[in-house]
């Protein structure tokens, strides 16, 4: 194995890692303000990873402002999800969240499978070239992707402690009797962090869309990562999300190249289950009922 | 009064003897009604199958867990039972205890760290569990063949009788499906079953009372996975061919779903929930995606306008007739009796 091999495989463990964070974070984000389990938010990052190609594949508008675009659409949708859907569900057995997730996957996923059709497509690039560092191959599409994401994941840190809104969601997370005691309107912040935690999931479709392809099974795929990272590093934690994102994403870097991606998710899942076994609320995590 | 009277219709035992002879009388003499015809002698046994499935997750649903490594444990004894005809020339006889065995010590011995965590993370735990078996299947591609799956997993012979026939399939799916319905509504009526909801409702408080959480929730978890084993021994030798996607993370949603739409409550749900969701299936077939859209629907509006799942139409029902105390006020009551509920 030469040197080559491992930086280009750890070039690829961290810039998936990085989106794979951010998936886990919007996940994480939901479940720590909210308690209900997401389960449909790969389908979230489906539908903006397809706005994007829409916008910037079919109607050939800018990149960037179709990147915007496709966050700001997708926090309205979560947030209209939150207000339809799981609102009336709060408070209830964790089950009915669950479940009505899990429908969701089921009419996005078939419902994307008819829009879209089930072809494997690609977003653009937008920028290309590469430089050579240490023998492998730094492409500028990779690089600019990688930056992204952390300057997502650090606007975020940022909103959440250091802003009002910020402060009030970590509140609600805490103790949601106490912050409405406190005059938070507790509701808000459950569309809002909703929203958010969709946004930045169809942000992650977005990059991973222009990195890799999209297809309309994809969502699922990402479900799995995301709670796999989530549980690694326990809920509600974002630190932990960030972790484990890098764990993950260099299990499916190096054991894709160097094995097959079925070991990979063995490995993965093997991971996970003995990480539960020793910590059973995850790295970083606290013991959520 | 009124109670009275509404008491009497409710719990007539002529009533019930009489219900439950027609429904044994319908269910045997079934391939009859319809003339063997072969299609719908499929979907039923389909429906056997899923009701087989669902009630035994509904099981551990009884301690208030929801177990996605399901369908993977009915993977196990279908790929048991169907190894050891392939290899071992055993029929299905001998492939349903083997499966059944092979599950079962398998759940012993994953439930033992499994059930130590707990919701969000128990879920994604059985999930990584369900995902690793289906995963080891695809794998070993010489000895489990692959994600081509096996082939030619042939139904046994019973003296003159032969299995190949559906309508003899029929009898036996039946015949498994009455044994665990049975059985999981028996165990629920006794002291453990009891038990199993004592953790349910609060589990701290229950091992204060004296309740060895620990065991209850592993001897449930391997009991009900042994039954889901069986049940996938029989699905092999019926299909006469598996591959892995037969037994992944979907498989166990549906008996979920089935579940939920069913009623939470009791053994009639995943019952109830299984039959209906299976025809409704098998009767939306032509629309393909469609097809998952619907349930998808039907998932979101039993969730928010029934939460009580088809179990609790009868109950509701005779509250509009009959003005029976309605669901809140049952709720109520029931609080009242046992002194105080969750949160």
């Amino acid at each position: 194995m030469t040197l080559q091999l491992i930086v280009q495989m750890a070039i690829t463990g961290v810039t998936l890692g990085l989106i794979y964070g951010l998936i886990a974070i919007g996940l994480t984000l939901i479940f720590g303000v909210m308690r209900i389990i997401q389960y449909a938010h790969g389908e979230i990052y489906m539908l903006g990873a397809y706005f994007l190609y829409y916008w910037f594949d079919k109607w050939h508008l800018p990149y960037w402002a179709g990147f915007v675009m496709s966050a700001v659409v997708i926090f309205f949708f979560g947030a209209g999800l939150q207000l339809l859907l799981f609102r009336p569900l709060h408070g209830k057995d964790m089950l009915y969240s669950l479940a009505v997730s899990l429908a969701l996957i089921f009419i996005i996923s078939s419902a994307g499978i008819i829009a879209f059709g089930a072809v494997i497509r690609g977003i653009s690039s937008f920028v290309t070239g590469q430089i050579r560092i240490a023998g492998a191959e730094w492409t500028y599409e990779r690089m600019v992707i990688a930056g992204i994401s952390l300057v997502l994941i650090i606007a975020l840190w940022f909103l959440l402690q250091r802003t009002k809104i910020g402060l009030a969601m970590r509140a609600v997370a805490e103790d949601p009797e106490t912050s409405s005691l406190q005059g938070i309107n507790n509701r808000r912040i459950h569309w809002v962090a909703m929203g958010l935690g969709s946004a930045l999931s169809a942000m992650a479709g977005c990059l991973m869309g222009t990195l890799m392809f999209i297809v309309p099974s994809m969502g699922f795929l990402a479900t799995i990562k995301a709670f796999m990272i989530v549980i690694m590093g326990g809920l509600g934690s974002v630190p932990g999300a960030l972790v484990g994102g890098f764990v993950i994403g260099f299990i499916d870097s190096f054991l894709t190249t160097l094995a097959t991606s079925e070991l990979a998710y063995i490995i993965g899942f093997v991971t996970i289950f003995v990480i539960l076994v020793f910590k059973p609320s995850g790295l970083f995590g606290q013991a959520w009922e | 009064m009124n109670d009275n009277s509404t008491a009497r219709l409710r719990r007539s035992p002529l009533l019930a003897v009489l219900l439950w002879v027609i429904g044994v009388t319908l269910l045997l003499a079934f391939p009859f009604i319809i003339s063997q015809e072969s299609y719908i002698l499929h979907v039923a046994i389909v429906v056997f199958f899923n009701i087989c499935l669902a009630t035994s997750m509904w099981l551990i649903w009884s301690l208030g867990f929801v177990s996605f490594a399901h369908a993977g444990f009915m993977g196990i004894g279908a790929y048991t039972s169907a190894l050891f005809l392939l290899r071992l020339g055993l029929p299905l006889w001998v492939g349903v205890w083997a499966g059944a065995l092979v599950g079962a010590v398998i759940a012993l011995v994953v439930s033992l760290p499994l059930m130590r965590t707990r919701a969000v993370y128990f879920f994604m735990a059985s999930w990584a569990v369900g995902e690793v078996i289906k995963r080891i299947f695809a794998y070993y591609r010489s000895f489990f063949g692959g994600w081509e799956g096996l082939f030619k997993i042939m139904p046994p012979k019973l003296g003159p009788i032969d299995f190949a026939n559906r309508t003899a399939y029929y009898y036996l799916a039946m015949a498994l499906m009455v044994l665990i319905v049975l059985a999981v509504y028996r165990m629920n009526k006794t002291r453990t079953g009891w038990i199993f909801w004592s953790i349910h409702e609060a589990e701290v408080l229950s091992s204060h009372v004296g309740i060895h959480a620990l065991k209850y929730k592993v001897a449930a978890f391997t009991i009900a996975s042994t039954l889901a084993a069986m049940t996938g021994a029989l699905y092999a030798h019926y299909h006469m061919y598996i591959n892995p996607r037969s037994f992944d993370i979907w498989a166990s949603e549906f008996a979920l779903v089935h579940i939920i739409v069913g009623g939470l409550s009791t053994v009639a749900g995943p019952v109830l929930g299984a039959t209906f969701l299976t025809i409704v299936d098998e009767l939306l077939r032509p629309t393909e995606f469609y097809r998952i859209i619907i349930f998808g629907v039907i998932l979101i509006l039993t969730v928010l306008f029934l939460p009580g799942g088809l179990e609790s139409i009868p109950r509701r029902i005779r509250a509009r007739f009959w003005r029976l105390p309605d669901d809140k006020e049952n709720q109520k009551s029931i609080l009242k009796a046992f002194g105080k509920g969750r949160k």
